[in-house]
């Protein structure tokens, strides 16, 4: 689509003009920041395509306060890096490299979900820019404010569909002074089950991941605290566990796999999907089920406690993938496709049943897009 | 048939208040400063009677007002002259406690200490704990986003609400959230938590349940100044260490406490911080000493440790019961609520003895420290005239706040009071773009109006000129 | 309403609730969950913030005195519950006692109200009527009368007053309603004190048990023990009702007969007496006759538990095997504040485990006549109140008051025996167990 205008402001007074621009304009936008979430949900249409990776600067950062303010353009890696020099770092640990805007609008996040939450439970002001280029903010850099509503939370998840995040504020925590896996080879019951021994027996894992056969829990905290954990830790865990301190090559390897898992590769289709913390066993025998009554390579990875999971199908056609989704949907409807295998597109359709509250959601986008110009076609068939 | 007669048949005349002396019991909150008498009571019984009580409304044009205990201090709960305030103290139910997911589901009426009662046979409680925890429901923490004490470590109301059934201004019940926190599409339930019951009637809940940690470690650091105090604070959260709580008294709050209940807070000492550590016990303890020896490094003159479970309940009785206490060392008094970057603690703190002196009145602090949320507490004697003077300081006290690059409202938020200083803090577009959400739950504007968003009859004809953020001014913000 | 020049607002002159004492209410809501009425109607009115509120008003004559605000304050149980719970220390205890007279004075009740109230002042104050209507109650069961009321329905057809009266009665022998203690009951050893001991109205009727083990365990604890021949009932009902000058006329007549006795401790062993009796002082504040001996009677007075919390313990103890859920009565914990001595004599007998009882401070419904007058909401809570006991698996229930004990025995679906923790000290120290040492 060579003839597709692209609009790459670099600051707010930029996006703001791009988008009263493109509204005279009467142009549908697709609104691209790392473009490594550009697929999901729905396929948009669009005649052009507003850019964010030029908005990508430090706008504040005070250390003390543990609080930081940038253009939402950024690259989440970059930030990270910046504070990791202060011994600091924004609670998440997504798979994909993109901006910080992108980290909102997916509501992406990684298996520190456990104990963090996702990128809702780090934002503390926003300031967006509306269809008509009206900017509005809410929020603010203080970690505590319950003025106004927070529109932050409607923009996490919207997918470019409701207005372009231009600056995003971060509430922050101290880097642990030592960290440590356990990973132990089981199947998703069994994670299950040790994971709420964790849990219950408040050895407070920072992560709790059921990846591909081994389940992953990882420990933050003071030196002696991670190790006292770890010896508590193996003893519940039992013979075959591994405890892998710091952060190095080998418990780095195993979260990595986290990440490709969630990640996929060309050809592979991910979807993202919520079920309660119990119903982790459950979704794992599907999952099994399914991929082998379709010839399809399944893996799955999951954060239980969170009700978070990723499942990667590899392999087989876009219609056996079509079919293990559909499978997938019926169980468990809040699932979102990631990434779509080649074809796909045309043997499924972007959502499933809609959440009960869908009549609100098109309401909300009505009243802040409505003439549907952002992210247009991104939740059809929901709206 | 009218309105209240459809009301009345709806719900059964044995849940409905129109005398008038008793309606009266309900013209207001915590904040007795706005009083309005509400055209009729209604107290369902169930999820349905809510909707239906909701749905005659909105057939009729009538406003309708959400109450929980009526403790919120901005006037969130004040009735509307010609509406209805729907009371929700007769759906207590705990629903269910689910020690494997653990969740429970809750009626909007439960108090949020009888949910982690509900939860403490599994060894289970709910975070959140705003210092009227015994007393407040959950249906207004969740209007309200309602903080407290061990928010620093663990987050506010929205993080800790998984799901919410909610009848809507039409009078149609949604689910909003769902069994985790990945539900596809706008976070609306993160939106609706912290609206001021302006979006719509919450009628169960469902809260995430923590494991209770395995150490809890609490300190009382006498300091001999506020800003010793102050330092100290800033000191602990620069360290790289996330306590449960940190909780700042000055003298006149622990006078007013030692003048309620059993206190073990130093009589004479100009400030006290509460830290208490919590989780894996190694971790705990470390960091304990690390802890006290900022503290002393800061010019701590005493520190105390507590002693056991019950020592330490003490301390916290006397932080929790320190508001209403100050009634005994004060005729009348505002409770004051802002956010400052937790760097300028000792500044602000400052600033505002300062104020009050020039003001001759007396402020008592008493506050989340760790989060640099402040209340002062704003003493004065009605019958000595001192009213328009202490509400003055009051609210100039939060807009220093904003100047400072905070917030005007914490935790109790905007409702009534404070919604005429909105425009200090806000845009005319930011508001505008808030009121969108408003119209799209609401379009009629019969959910809990006159709350939040300055109007005219409110604030005057105008809402104030504008006037730049001192954010703005510092470039750390740029609005257009 | 005609307004009593001098009064405030639709209050008249004589003792209206004062205004500092409404201003000191800041309207935290911290009462709430402490109040029974509260928990079982949910209704701001009916709650100590909402009837301080309505009292406030009323005070500013915003609104009248008339059968609204009369029964809201009426289905106060005066249990202050709210009083303990209150941080902002607001004396309720006090609106309280300055409002009901003022609301007896204006606001006339009903004819059945009328009755009720009447035969309820007419019996209870008075021993022997008391026992009259005991013993009949003792026939009307053994002669089989209650099974047939029961079974041809009359029982059901009675106002619910009535039914609450009749449920109430408990199982008591015929042999223990004529029980009196001895006048005087020497010290064992060396004499610490010389306690007068009051022997109550409906106590000495239907707990002459609990009074014989008292003045035992007192006498063992080296007390000599006078019981003032010729004592009448202390007025604790009539105050709590509003009836001001007959609660006046009793304090008088009582401290009339105690000072005779010239005891160093006034001792009670029902909580609803003794905090009554510790008001006095308030209650004949205006009476230049009777302030300053008032005055020095009420500060004389102890609860039999808060009396032995003070004397350092004598008598051995020997062992009684049970698991007792100690249930608070109210006019011991909240308005005499007396909550860990009951606990910790009991908790010094080897033996005795003493259990937590879920929703502890919450009134169980009796409160006075208040389940005689409100038999509605005193039902709810006395059933609340019971299965919160049972939830706890106790072998035995133990409380300090007399209304208590009827009250929660009137609900418990459990067989589980119910006594005054003085019963359980005395089969401690009698060494016997503790059926046999009730018996
Ligand atoms: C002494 C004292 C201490 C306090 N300490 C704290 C503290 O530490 N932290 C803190 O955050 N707050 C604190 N508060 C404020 C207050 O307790 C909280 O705001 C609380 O969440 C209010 O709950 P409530 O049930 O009393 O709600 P109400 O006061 O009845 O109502 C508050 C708001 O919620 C709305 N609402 C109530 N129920 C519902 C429902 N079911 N659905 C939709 N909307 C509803 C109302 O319309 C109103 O706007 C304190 C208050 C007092 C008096
Ligand atoms: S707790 Fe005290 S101050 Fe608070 S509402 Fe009740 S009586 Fe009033
Ligand atoms: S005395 Fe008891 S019943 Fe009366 S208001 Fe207080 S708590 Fe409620």
């Amino acid at each position: 689509m060579s003839t597709v205008t692209t609009y790459r402001p670099a600051a707010l007074a930029e996006l703001r003009d791009a988008l009263v621009d493109s509204a005279r304009a009467g142009e549908r936008l697709a609104i691209a920041g790392g473009g490594s979430a550009a697929a999901w949900g729905g396929a948009p249409r669009y005649d052009a395509v507003l850019d964010t990776t030029a908005m990508s600067g430090l706008i504040a950062y005070n250390p003390t306060d543990m609080t930081v303010a940038v253009q939402a353009g950024m690259p989440f890696a970059a930030l990270q890096e910046t504070l990791a020099g202060n011994g600091q770092w924004v609670a998440l640990d997504p798979a994909r490299a993109g901006t910080v805007g992108g980290l909102v609008a997916t509501a992406d996040a990684g298996p520190v979900r456990h104990a963090f939450g996702t990128s809702r439970d780090c934002v503390i002001g926003v300031t967006v820019v509306l269809a008509d280029g009206t900017v509005a903010r809410s929020g603010g850099h203080v970690i505590k404010n319950v003025a106004g509503y927070d529109l932050a939370k409607v923009f996490h998840g919207s997918l470019g569909t409701l207005g372009v995040l231009a600056e995003v504020v971060l509430r922050l925590h101290p880097r642990p002074a030592a960290t440590a896996t356990l990973a132990v080879p089981c199947d998703a019951a069994a994670a299950f089950d040790l994971g709420g021994r964790l849990v219950h027996g408040s050895l407070e894992p920072v992560a709790v991941e059921w990846c591909d056969g081994t389940l992953l829990a990882r420990f933050d905290g003071t030196a002696g605290g991670v190790e006292d954990r770890g010896r508590r830790a193996m003893a519940l865990a039992g013979a075959g566990a591994e405890w892998l301190p710091g952060d190095d090559h080998r418990a780095g390897a195993r979260w990595s796999a986290v990440a490709d898992l969630v990640r996929g590769a060309d050809g592979d289709t991910v979807v993202r999907l919520g079920a309660a913390p119990d119903r982790a066993p459950s979704l794992a025998a599907l999952v099994d089920r399914e991929a082998r009554a379709h010839a399809v390579d399944a893996a799955l990875t999951s954060s239980p406690f969170a009700g978070a999971h990723t499942v990667r199908l590899r392999g087989a056609t876009a219609a056996a993938h079509a079919a293990v989704v559909i499978a997938l949907r019926t169980e468990f409807p809040a699932t979102t496709v990631c990434r779509w295998a080649d074809g796909l597109h045309d043997e499924l359709p972007a959502w499933g049943e809609p959440p009960p509250a869908v009549a609100v959601l098109r309401a909300v986008k009505r009243a802040f897009d409505p003439d549907d110009r952002l992210g247009s076609g991104r939740f059809a068939p929901w709206f | 048939m009218s309105w209240s007669a459809e009301l009345a048949e709806a719900l059964g005349r044995e849940n409905v208040i129109t005398d008038p002396a008793r309606l009266r019991t309900y013209e207001c909150d915590g904040l007795t400063g706005y009083r309005v008498q509400p055209a009729m009571v209604v107290l369902p019984r169930s999820a349905e009677q809510v909707a239906a009580a909701v749905r005659v409304c909105a057939g009729h044009g009538v406003p309708f007002v959400a109450r929980g205990a009526g403790t919120g201090l901005s006037g969130g709960a004040l009735p509307v002259a010609d509406g209805i305030v729907i009371s929700l103290q007769r759906l207590r139910r705990v629903v269910e406690v689910d020690p494997v997911n653990l969740r429970a589901v809750v009626e909007p009426g439960v108090t949020n200490l009888d949910i982690s009662k509900a939860a403490a046979p599994y060894g289970l409680y709910y975070a959140p704990d705003p210092s009227s925890q015994q007393v407040c429901t959950i249906g207004g923490n969740v209007a309200e986003n309602s903080g407290g004490a061990h928010c620093l470590k663990y987050g506010f109301t929205v993080n800790h609400v998984l799901a919410a059934e909610v009848v809507l201004a039409d009078g149609t019940v949604t689910t909003l959230g769902g069994d985790s926190a990945q539900v596809p599409g706008y976070d609306l339930l993160g939106a609706f938590i912290g609206s001021e019951g302006t979006l719509g009637i919450v009628t169960k809940v469902t809260v995430r349940l923590l494991a209770k940690p395995a150490a809890v470690r609490t300190m009382v650091a006498d300091f001999a100044t506020v800003a010793g105090a102050g330092d100290a604070v800033t000191g602990i959260i620069a360290a790289g260490i996330v306590p449960a709580a940190v909780e700042m008294l000055d003298n006149l709050a622990i006078q007013a406490v030692a003048a309620s209940t059993e206190s073990v807070y130093t009589p004479d000492t100009v400030a006290a911080l509460v830290v208490e550590l919590d989780g894996p016990p190694d971790d705990v303890a470390e960091q304990f000493d690390e802890v006290q020896e900022i503290c002393r490094q800061h010019g701590s003159t005493k520190i105390m440790l507590a002693r056991d479970a019950d020592h330490r309940a003490l301390i916290w009785k006397g932080r929790k019961a320190a508001f209403a206490a100050v009634g005994r060392i004060s005729p009348n008094y505002f409770v004051q609520d802002g956010v400052v970057p937790r760097g300028r603690l000792a500044e602000v703190l400052g600033r505002i003895a300062a104020m009050a002196d020039d003001a001759g009145v007396r402020v008592a602090n008493v506050f989340h420290a760790g989060d640099g949320n402040l209340h002062p507490l704003v003493l004065y004697s009605e019958a000595e005239g001192q009213h328009d003077r202490a509400e003055r300081l009051s609210t100039q006290i939060a807009e220093l706040c904003v100047e400072l690059g905070g917030s005007l409202s914490g935790e109790h938020g905007i409702g009534a009071d404070k919604a005429c200083s909105m425009p200090r803090m806000f845009g005319e577009d930011d508001l505008a773009t808030m009121l969108r959400l408003r119209t799209a739950f609401d379009p009629d504007g019969l959910c809990n109006p006159g709350k939040v968003f300055p109007t005219p009859r409110l604030c005057g004809e105008r809402p104030g000129p504008y006037r730049p953020h001192p954010l703005e001014e510092a470039g750390v913000i740029e609005r257009l | 309403m005609v307004l009593t020049p001098g009064g405030s607002g639709s209050f008249d002159a004589h003792h209206p609730p004062r205004r500092e004492l409404l201003d000191d209410c800041v309207h935290c809501g911290f009462c709430l969950p402490s109040c029974p009425t509260y928990a079982v109607d949910g209704e701001e009115m009916d709650s100590p913030r909402g009837r301080i509120y309505l009292m406030d008003l009323a005070e500013r004559g915003e609104i009248p005195l008339d059968r609204t605000i009369a029964g809201h304050i009426d289905s106060c149980l005066g249990c202050l519950a709210c009083v303990t719970a209150c941080p902002s220390g607001v004396q309720y205890d006090l609106l309280l006692e300055a409002t009901r007279p003022q609301l007896e004075r204006h606001v006339p009740r009903t004819r059945r109200e009328r009755l009720v109230r009447r035969a309820i002042f007419a019996v209870f104050p008075y021993p022997a009527r008391m026992r009259a209507a005991a013993l009949f109650g003792v026939l009307y069961r053994r002669l089989g009368l209650r099974a047939l009321a029961h079974r041809l329905g009359i029982v059901a057809r009675l106002p619910a007053e009535l039914r609450a009266a009749e449920d109430l009665l408990p199982p008591v022998p015929v042999r223990s309603l004529f029980r009196r203690p001895a006048p005087l009951v020497p010290a064992a050893g060396e004499r610490r004190l010389r306690v007068a001991m009051l022997e109550g109205c409906a106590q000495r009727v239907l707990f002459g048990d609990v009074n014989a083990a008292t003045a035992r365990v007192l006498a063992a604890e080296g007390c000599e023990v006078v019981v003032p021949q010729g004592q009448r009932c202390c007025g604790a009902l009539n105050l709590h009702a509003g009836l001001e000058d007959d609660a006046a006329a009793r304090a008088r007549r009582l401290i009339d007969t105690f000072e005779q006795a010239e005891a160093d401790v006034v001792v009670v062993n029902v909580a609803g007496c003794g905090s009554s009796m510790k008001e006095y002082d308030r209650l004949l504040a205006d009476d230049p006759a009777y302030a300053d001996r008032a005055a020095r009677f009420a500060a004389s007075v102890r609860d039999v538990n808060e009396l032995l919390a003070e004397l350092e313990p004598r008598a051995p103890r020997h062992p009684v095997q049970a698991k007792v859920a100690y249930h608070d009565a109210c006019h011991l914990a909240n308005a005499q504040r007396i909550r860990t001595q009951p606990r910790d004599l009991l908790r010094a007998v080897p033996g005795i485990e003493v259990t937590d009882i879920p929703e502890a401070d919450i009134c169980c419904g009796s409160a006075g006549i208040y389940n005689l007058v409100q038999p509605a909401t005193a039902e709810e809570l006395g059933r609340r109140k019971a299965a919160n006991i049972e939830s706890a698996a106790p072998d035995v229930i133990a409380t300090a008051n007399a209304g208590c004990l009827l009250q929660v025995r009137r609900f418990l679906t459990a067989d589980i025996p119910l006594v005054h923790p003085i019963e359980i000290l005395d089969a401690s120290i009698r060494g016997v167990p503790l059926e046999k040492a009730r018996r």
